[in-house]
């Protein structure tokens, strides 16, 4: 009982101690203000946005295939969509993807790779495999294929929650092999065998023990997650692999580069957007990860 | 009267870091004469093993000398260019590293990280180089000299390593020894054999050696003279039997304190306190803190390094009230 | 290895029989080949067995090369050889050039810490593998093509068509702007890993040790210090291949450039399930061909991982 407050004590400190370091970090800053600035405008997305989602209003209204003006910031595409609106509703999509993605990635990896690294033999083994397995398969064209025939088959058409099923289906292994890595590295340590010595049961010593003292790297992972899976997403739907009904900003470039000779705006801002929310949660990755990571330079 | 080998006047080095200026070493003056070996004795943070880089130059980034002098032979170092520095390291100085797990380049053999020392500094040919490297090897008393040139560094144990760190130190001859540390990271067992190697190495070559540690022990065993630093500072400079029989500083009647030893009776005493900060260093002594005779005027003012006795010298307000206790 | 082309064998089967078997789904597309295309499937598939069987024939017959037909009715494999190569042209010259560029700057940022250079190293670098390969492609396209009307933005022939002679300028000139987006997000990552690891080994003891004996700051940096960082970097460039690789699909379509990751796209969308299965099986080999390579390479250069 006494050993185990001092461990969660010791945690809360620890946490305490990053947070400091985070804050000093210019660029984990910077980082967390735009994502910051994206959430906002995720949740405030269809209040603020002059038209609704997927909306040919500007083109009643005569505006189609216009550059950027006062009116329409971003410029209007040739089919009369505003390509501010679909920045601002693609927002909320792309983060939902994102986020959705990598969380639901980390929860099944670190179970899985948990399991694959406390427990020893063909458990272990077998996770490892498939684990690796993934790293070494072409997961795109995996991701495509299976994109493409589910949009045919499921009726509904593909969606955005199926989407983000197909990415953790094939991103789950990336961080289960760092889980199960780490599980192996701290299982090792001396606390875990002081804590067995002193009479934990397995998913006691697994829950209590071993899991928060890998959350570092988890945490760090899941942020820079978010970014990967908004890029890939953002390759699916310009290849036209997406949900041709949601606005995302991947659909947005793929219907830009039909007209990319003429209407170079409805590539430019949306990609824009892109780069900006991925360099964020990037930005913050990286800053979490100095912060949780002490490397001791004197 | 023997020439002094090795000048340091002052020096002072500096950390630059993201989170301060770190003041590894602040004004520490030691003077090694020619054929002797002596002590530099401290806890971790104190300074000894900057000292040791600041000699050589070699301080890492981002540290930089930025005050005091370096004079070895009478020459100036801090005067030299980098290029005129590199003919100083290995055959005028050298050091042995604390580690030598890390302190050897993984990735090549023995006999590669010998023969490029040999051959740069001594215009070898590769296979005078890897003679050289052989007749080391003997000298530092490895069994199978020849199997151990061409292994790599991991198949090695530690002893052994360590022997091989010192082989590479003296392939040049130096006449200044730098020994940082060399058997904390070994086996109690292979410490004294190790030492015992270094003594009558540098009895062979006429060698001048410093040796870095906390350990008294070894302070004890094989110097003649020593300077106690604490934080960057020094605290205390004596030969080594009137530190130990009559110790001047609060710090160093501790550090003897803390030394276990058979005949003892009473309790270990432990020096309260932790090391300071070096970015922020504590006003007046630096050692104040954890100094359980200190007065108001060790809070304000930086003691002096006085001359206590001939050859004695210390830097404490109060030396010459306090009754300390030695071994 | 073997488990890996299982593996991909695996999936690709199970999507391809999503709708039941590889036929229905194909005319779910709505694509109608011709009959004669629709019996020579049904062969290949051996649509009259139960599944497991069929799986195990399926197999059979790709370890004997036989990729079946697409829907155009031309055989899988005759196809790919072509777009096999044009792929990899652009991918070795691109990694080449990384590599080439990436080691260095890396090694430059590293030593130069916390200097400017290194600050706008490292941010060049960060917007590099926030981008999308193929946005950046369609961003200079519109820069240099339609603005400035300098280079050309599609209908590259490929590279079957380089050695009928007169072409090679133009080839060129199709060439600059899709290896410039690949080499570009490569450095990236390469150029951060670089410093990484040199940041790493040069706070090691055994580099102070090397100055400490008087190497020059040349043979310290390059001999023994990059020969203990690069092995990582080996590892994370077989990885990086297949990462560039898999981002084939897009750059290619961007810039029309007729590889796997075009002719992917094209089958795909159009449900030529033959095709999409065969493209899927050789990229995977090429990156399994990759990793092995880079496994190797790994072993050369640190002796702690040999098989003793």
């Amino acid at each position: 009982m006494v050993e185990e407050k001092k461990s969660r004590r010791r945690s809360a400190s620890q946490w305490a101690v990053a947070w400091r370091r985070f804050r000093r970090n210019k660029s984990a800053l910077i980082g967390g203000a735009i994502v910051g600035f994206f959430a906002l405008v995720a949740i405030l997305g269809p209040f603020i946005a002059p038209y609704p989602a997927r909306s040919y209003q500007p083109l009643y209204e005569g505006a189609a295939a216009e550059p950027p003006s006062w009116k329409h910031p971003f410029g209007v595409e040739d089919s009369g969509i505003d390509v501010f609106s679909e920045v601002i509703h693609g927002t909320r999509n792309d983060l939902y993807v994102g986020i959705a993605a990598s969380v639901l990635t980390t929860l099944i990896g670190i179970a899985i790779g948990a399991i694959g690294g406390y427990f020893k033999g063909i458990v272990s083994d077998l996770v490892l495999g498939i684990t690796q397995l993934f790293f070494v398969i072409p997961v795109l064209l995996l991701i495509l294929l299976f994109a493409r025939v589910f949009s045919i088959l499921v009726f509904k058409g593909l969606g955005l929650t199926l989407i983000v099923l197909i990415l953790v289906f094939f991103g789950w292994s990336g961080v289960a092999f760092v889980v199960r890595g780490e599980t192996l590295r701290i299982k090792e340590m001396e606390f875990v065998q002081a804590a067995r010595s002193l009479g934990a049961g397995s998913s006691r010593l697994l829950f209590r023990h071993i899991v928060p003292n890998i959350l570092s790297p988890v945490i760090v992972i899941t942020t820079l997650g978010i970014a990967g899976f908004i890029l890939t997403e953002v390759v699916v739907s310009f290849l036209g692999f997406g949900d041709a009904n949601t606005s995302t900003w991947g659909l947005l470039l793929n219907e830009g580069f039909s007209f990319v000779r003429t209407e170079w705006w409805v590539s430019l801002f949306p990609g824009l957007a892109v780069v900006f929310c991925v360099l964020g949660f990037n930005l913050m990755g990286d800053g979490l990860s100095d912060a949780l990571n002490p490397r001791l330079r004197e | 009267m023997t020439e002094k080998l090795l000048e340091i006047t002052d020096l002072r080095t500096y950390f630059f870091t993201e989170a301060g200026v770190v003041r590894a070493v602040d004004g520490i003056s030691v003077d090694v004469k020619s054929g002797e070996t002596i002590g530099l004795v401290g806890e971790s943070g104190s300074g000894k093993s900057v000292t040791a880089q600041s000699a050589l130059r070699i301080v890492p980034r981002p540290g930089r000398i930025v005050d005091g002098s370096i004079k070895f032979e009478g020459e100036d170092l801090l005067a030299k260019s980098e290029d005129e520095m590199r003919k100083y390291r290995g055959p005028k100085m050298a050091v042995v590293f604390q580690d030598p797990t890390t302190s050897l380049n993984p990735v090549y053999t023995v006999e590669k990280q010998l023969t490029d020392i040999l051959m740069l500094h001594k215009d070898l040919t590769k296979q005078d180089a890897r003679k050289s490297a052989l007749s080391l090897l003997e000298r530092v008393k490895i069994s199978e000299p020849e199997k151990r040139l061409r292994a790599y560094p991991h198949e090695l144990s530690g002893g052994m390593k360590q022997r091989i760190a010192i082989a590479r130190a003296l392939s040049c001859e130096p006449r200044l020894l730098f020994a940082d540390e060399p058997t904390t990271n070994l086996d109690v067992t292979i410490q004294a054999q190790v030492l015992d190697l270094l003594k009558q190495l540098q009895k062979e070559l006429g060698m001048t050696m410093v040796m870095i540690t906390h350990d008294m022990g070894i302070i004890a065993d094989m110097t003649e003279r020593v300077t106690v630093l604490y934080a960057g500072k020094v605290m205390e400079v004596a030969d080594t039997k009137s530190v130990f029989t009559d110790p001047k500083h609060p710090y160093t009647e501790a550090l003897l304190k803390a030394v276990p030893s058979v005949a003892q009776t009473r309790t270990l005493e432990v020096i309260p306190g932790n090391i300071p900060n070096l970015i922020e260093p504590p006003a007046g002594c630096v050692f104040h803190p954890r100094c359980k005779y200190a007065k108001e005027i060790c809070m304000k003012e930086v003691p002096k390094l006085e001359k206590a006795v001939e050859g004695h010298y210390v830097a404490c307000h109060r030396w010459r009230e306090l009754k300390l206790e030695g071994r | 290895m073997i488990p890996v082309f299982l593996g991909v064998a695996i999936l690709t089967f199970a999507v391809g029989n999503a709708a039941g078997d590889p036929i229905t789904l194909i005319r779910v597309g709505l694509r109608n080949p011709s009959p004669a295309v629709l019996a020579a499937l049904r062969a290949y598939y051996h649509l009259d067995r139960p599944v497991y069987e069929r799986f195990l024939l399926w197999v059979w017959e790709l370890l004997h090369g036989n990729l079946g037909l697409s829907v155009t009715g031309r055989p899988v494999a005759q196809q790919i050889g072509a777009w096999a190569l044009t792929t990899m042209e652009l991918q070795i010259i691109s990694l080449v050039l990384a590599v080439v560029i990436g080691i260095p700057v890396g090694i430059y940022s590293a030593k130069n810490q916390y200097t400017k250079q290194d600050y706008a190293i490292t941010s060049v670098a960060i917007f590099g593998y926030s981008m999308p390969t193929f946005w950046l492609g369609i961003m200079l396209i519109i820069l240099f093509s339609f603005d400035l009307g300098l280079l050309p933005s599609s209908g590259s022939k490929g590279i079957s068509f380089l050695w009928w002679g007169s072409s090679f300028l133009d080839h060129l000139a199709h060439l600059i702007l899709p290896v410039a987006v690949l080499t570009y997000v490569s450095l990236a990552t390469i150029v951060r890993l670089v410093r990484a690891n040199m940041l790493e080994v040069l706070r090691q003891d055994y580099i102070l040790a090397a100055r400490a004996s008087g190497l020059s700051e040349r043979t310290v940096t390059y001999r023994y210090a990059l020969r203990n960082a690069i092995s990582p970097v080996v590892t994370i460039l077989g990885l990086s291949f297949g990462a560039s690789l898999g981002g084939a699909p897009a750059t290619e379509t961007t810039f029309s450039w007729p590889g796997l990751g075009y002719a992917f796209v094209q089958a795909a969308l159009t449900l030529d399930i033959p095709l999409v299965q065969g493209i899927t099986i050789v990229i995977t080999l090429m990156v399994l061909a990759a990793n092995l390579f880079t496994d190797l390479a790994y072993a050369v250069l640190d002796p702690r991982v040999r098989i003793d």
